[in-house]
């Protein structure tokens, strides 16, 4: 299912240019060229980050990204004539980000809530404002963002939010439709009503 | 390539960055900018594919004051995707059932196979691959399908438990049946 | 983080209104839209008008003026007065759209749709509007007839004519009171800083940056900022004391509201629709808030006294007293969005919606749909929502898009502010409990008339604006 026909669902996704959005979705693309230190830095950073789910507790909690990426390239194939065979003086670190809701308030969250996150992740890296004031700090991510030629969403209609409560929605569902075959009206007028309770943050 | 840090759950990311050859660079962008406009999204007969990207990246970026300049010599036309499950079938996958739009989006790239297709152009995507660094995914253990069915079954839920609250207790229990016994 | 000193307030250079409200004593409000046909026609007619203008200045005991008047431009305005292209381009992005270029963002479709407004409203023909607040019928009617035999006289025109009255109690059309929580702001609102400031972590207010709200001044962001960085605002000296308006009328389908509630009601508790009208808002219609008193209205509240609004979401994170999606809590979430984040609720503070405040004014208009009544009588009644931004995308649109347009941002899904309406008709709300209680269907209570972004600006630039010389 794609919905590039139609708009899928209000208007939440603010603040960027078309091209980086689908339905409910916004791509974010950024470079940055990483200083001497980060080139050493950043993969213990990503190596500890990948293994203590508490470092990005706060990031799942937020709740408004479906993929992230960070990424460190050194150098690139070569493929032949005509590449220019360019030998990359710097690592280049490459950020992308699926996420949804207003560019601008995504942005505000980063700078004020994961602050310490965005020192660590960004600090290496050439030109870089502290995340707090955010107007700096948004200039730059504007200045280095790099809009998507083609942007896809496979469920352009959803939020990661959404995704997330649907996801456990449907598991609680499972055992109530289960048992629901061999229950009589009021037992299963007991359990319904247990489980709306259960769910109620879901739907 | 493997790196087990493009693997978030059971969703991959990949990414893969090739050269544009000189003078094609226009062609390509239009092309890509087209795509929306004719239709569903190639992308979508992937079916495993959550979101991806294509784009052309015109050069490093140059960090005022510090005049870090870092040619790339050329522009780069980038392309990501999270998908579920691992490369070597999903790269299968993108030149077979994406075939077309496939080739004629990395034929304007230097090195790509001619004919663009099959596994001489999976092999290019392979090669041109650069591995993440790390990647997070907020519900990496659900595949595509399953984020839909999810999704799907939410909305009727949600229609379900508003219509439900009229309804006397057996009526109640028979409409549930109906609605999600055999889903 | 406090600045050493507050900026000091340049009260006779600010237009009355914005930081305090005139008052409830001003039970009449009219909206006259003004076209400019010709742009020294116009300047003449403003520069007579400039000394007419009610300033923040406090009136002396006993000197309270029988009517007051605000004068406020969209971009339009100032082009039809001769503010040049290079002026009008330092105004905000969104300010010089105006607010019809909008409506896909705001979500004004359906029967709200700009083409569907009423005429001259969102067209680029509406250029000035002067507000009248009157303590008569007689005062208004004396300043009306001044102001439109000065329209009359200088050639121009009346676009549009707006006229709103306090209803009976100070409530609005659905029976609510209404207008509580207002921000509270440095050196100017102070006293409202417990329940209007930002909620601090531990329990703590402060008062909000002037420059959220008055153009010329350090707002949260750059208020401390050691090079005396402010924000964006238009090229001096339109750029000083004045501010943003965001002008919308809103009709109210009060029968509809009604049986949506009387329907429910029927579902709910023990039918008890009151209740359910209280979760609807978050506040019991005399304005006693649900966190506060989740089972009756306090019969001692009073938004005034000290501590009268002074409250927050940390204790009701599941939305068992207050729903979740309650418009009040949507509208102004205080700590609620952190608590959404945050291991321990009681330490969350408002770091992902201090930024969105408004100065929220407003009045009804039309005449009361009488208690009981369920049908429609076809009379035009609604609201005048007019708020003063310091930045119209960040404060006013982010609220509307972000939070009462969508539930995402509260994990409420795609429900929409139950009481605003979805032109669909398809929408539910929430009413968490045990068990929880889905109010729907979710039908086009509130549809767009009308709207404008206009500039309300300081007295010293809406002079040199009539004097020709604002660049």
């Amino acid at each position: 299912m794609s919905a590039h026909t139609a708009p899928a669902g209000p208007v939440t996704a603010t603040g960027t240019d078309a091209r980086n959005v689908d339905g409910q979705a916004i791509a974010i693309t950024v470079f940055s060229t990483v200083k001497w230190w980060g080139r050493l830095f950043l993969p213990l950073l990503f190596f500890f980050t990948a293994r203590i789910p508490k470092l990005t507790g706060t990031l799942a909690k937020l709740s408004f990204i479906h993929f992230a990426r960070w990424t460190i390239v050194k150098k690139l194939p070569y493929n032949g004539e005509p590449q220019v065979k360019q030998k990359l003086r710097y690592a280049h670190m490459y950020f992308e980000s699926n996420f949804n809701g207003g560019w601008e308030e995504y942005i505000d969250a980063f700078s004020h809530i994961l602050t310490r996150g965005m020192t660590a992740f960004w600090g290496s890296s050439y030109g870089f404002p502290k995340p707090l004031p955010t107007a700096p700090f948004k200039s730059y991510i504007q200045v280095n963002e790099i809009e998507a030629d083609h942007y896809y969403s496979a469920y352009p209609e959803a939020t990661s939010t959404m995704i997330q409560r649907a996801l456990v929605l449907d598991e609680k569902l499972a055992p109530l439709k289960r048992d629901a075959e061999r229950m009589d009206p009021d037992a299963f007028a007991a359990a319904y009503r247990a489980f709306l309770c259960d769910v109620q943050h879901c739907l | 390539m493997g790196s087990a840090a493009n693997v978030s759950g059971q969703a991959y990311a990949f990414m893969a960055m090739t050269p544009v050859k000189p003078g094609e660079e226009d062609a390509l962008a239009t092309y890509l900018r087209g795509l929306r406009g004719r239709g569903p999204s190639p992308l979508a007969k992937l079916p495993r594919t959550h979101m991806a990207r294509w784009l052309i990246v015109p050069d490093m970026p140059v960090a005022p004051r510090t005049h870090a300049r870092d040619p790339l010599g050329g522009q780069y036309l980038l392309f990501t995707s999270n998908f579920d499950g691992d490369v070597d079938s999903y790269l299968h996958e993108l030149v077979e059932l994406m075939a077309d739009e496939a080739a004629a989006i990395w034929s304007h790239c230097i090195g790509c196979p001619q004919p663009a297709e099959g596994a001489a152009l999976k092999a290019y995507l392979h090669r041109n691959q650069v591995d993440s660094g790390f990647a997070f995914a907020a519900y990496g253990h659900a595949s595509v399908a399953r984020v839909k069915t999810a999704l799907d079954k939410r909305a009727r839920l949600v229609d379900f438990v508003v219509r439900a609250q009229a309804m006397a207790p057996a009526e109640r229990r028979e409409a549930f049946l109906k609605e999600f016994g055999s889903a | 983080m406090r600045p050493a000193a507050a900026p000091q307030l340049e009260l006779p250079d600010i237009q009355g209104d914005i930081l305090r409200a005139y008052g409830n004593r001003y039970a009449r409000t009219t909206y006259v839209f003004v076209g400019v046909p010709d742009a020294a026609a116009g300047r003449a007619w403003l520069s007579g008008l400039v000394d007419r203008v009610t300033t923040a200045e406090r009136w002396p005991r006993g000197h309270r003026p029988e009517s007051t008047l605000n004068v406020a431009l969209t971009c339009a305005g100032l082009a039809a007065l001769g503010v040049s292209e290079a002026v009008r381009d330092s105004f905000s992005t969104e300010f010089r759209l105006g607010m019809a270029a909008r409506a896909d963002l705001l979500g004004d479709a359906g029967p709200s749709v700009p083409s569907g407004w009423d005429p001259g409203l969102g067209t680029g023909d509406a250029h000035v509007l002067v507000t009248i607040n009157a303590r008569s019928a007689e005062a208004l009617r004396a300043a009306l007839g001044e102001l439109e035999s000065g329209i009359a006289a200088a050639g121009l025109s009346v676009i549009h004519t707006e006229h709103g009255k306090l209803l009976g109690g100070a409530r609005e059309h659905f029976g609510y009171s209404d207008g509580f929580a207002q921000p509270a702001i440095e050196g100017a609102t102070e006293d409202r800083t417990p329940g209007g400031g930002v909620p601090l972590p531990g329990g703590k207010w402060r008062p909000l940056a002037l420059g959220e709200f008055i153009l010329g001044y350090g707002d949260e962001e750059t208020r401390n900022d050691p090079t005396g960085r402010l924000p964006s605002a238009p090229d001096a000296p339109l750029g000083r004391n004045g501010t943003y308006l965001v002008w919308r009328k809103l009709h109210q389908d009060v029968a509809l509201f009604r049986r949506a509630l009387r329907d429910a009601a029927a579902l709910y508790h023990g039918g008890d629709e009151e209740k359910l009208a209280a979760k609807v808002v978050g506040r019991w219609r005399d304005g006693t808030p649900l966190v506060r008193s989740p089972d009756a209205p306090d019969p001692g509240f009073n938004a005034k006294t000290p501590g009268g609004n002074d409250f927050r979401y940390a204790a009701d994170e599941d939305g068992a007293r207050c729903p979740i999606g309650a418009h009040i809590r949507r509208s102004n979430p205080r700590d609620a969005l952190d608590v959404l984040i945050q291991k321990d609720p009681t330490d969350a503070g408002s770091q992902l919606s201090f930024r969105h405040r408004m100065i929220r004014r407003g009045m009804p208009y039309g005449p009361p749909l009488p208690d009981g009544v369920t049908e429609d009588d076809g009379e035009p009644r609604g609201l005048v929502f007019t708020c003063f931004v310091g930045s119209i995308s960040r404060q006013f649109e982010a609220v509307q898009v972000q939070w009462l347009n969508d539930g995402n941002i509260f994990h409420l899904g795609h429900d929409k502010d139950f009481m605003l309406g979805d032109p669909d008709g398809t929408g539910k709300m929430t009413v968490q409990g045990d068990p929880p209680f889905f109010l729907g269907p979710q039908g086009c209570f509130v549809t767009t008339r009308g709207g404008e972004y206009l500039f309300v600006p300081g007295i010293t630039a809406l002079a040199a604006i009539a004097d020709g010389v604002a660049g």
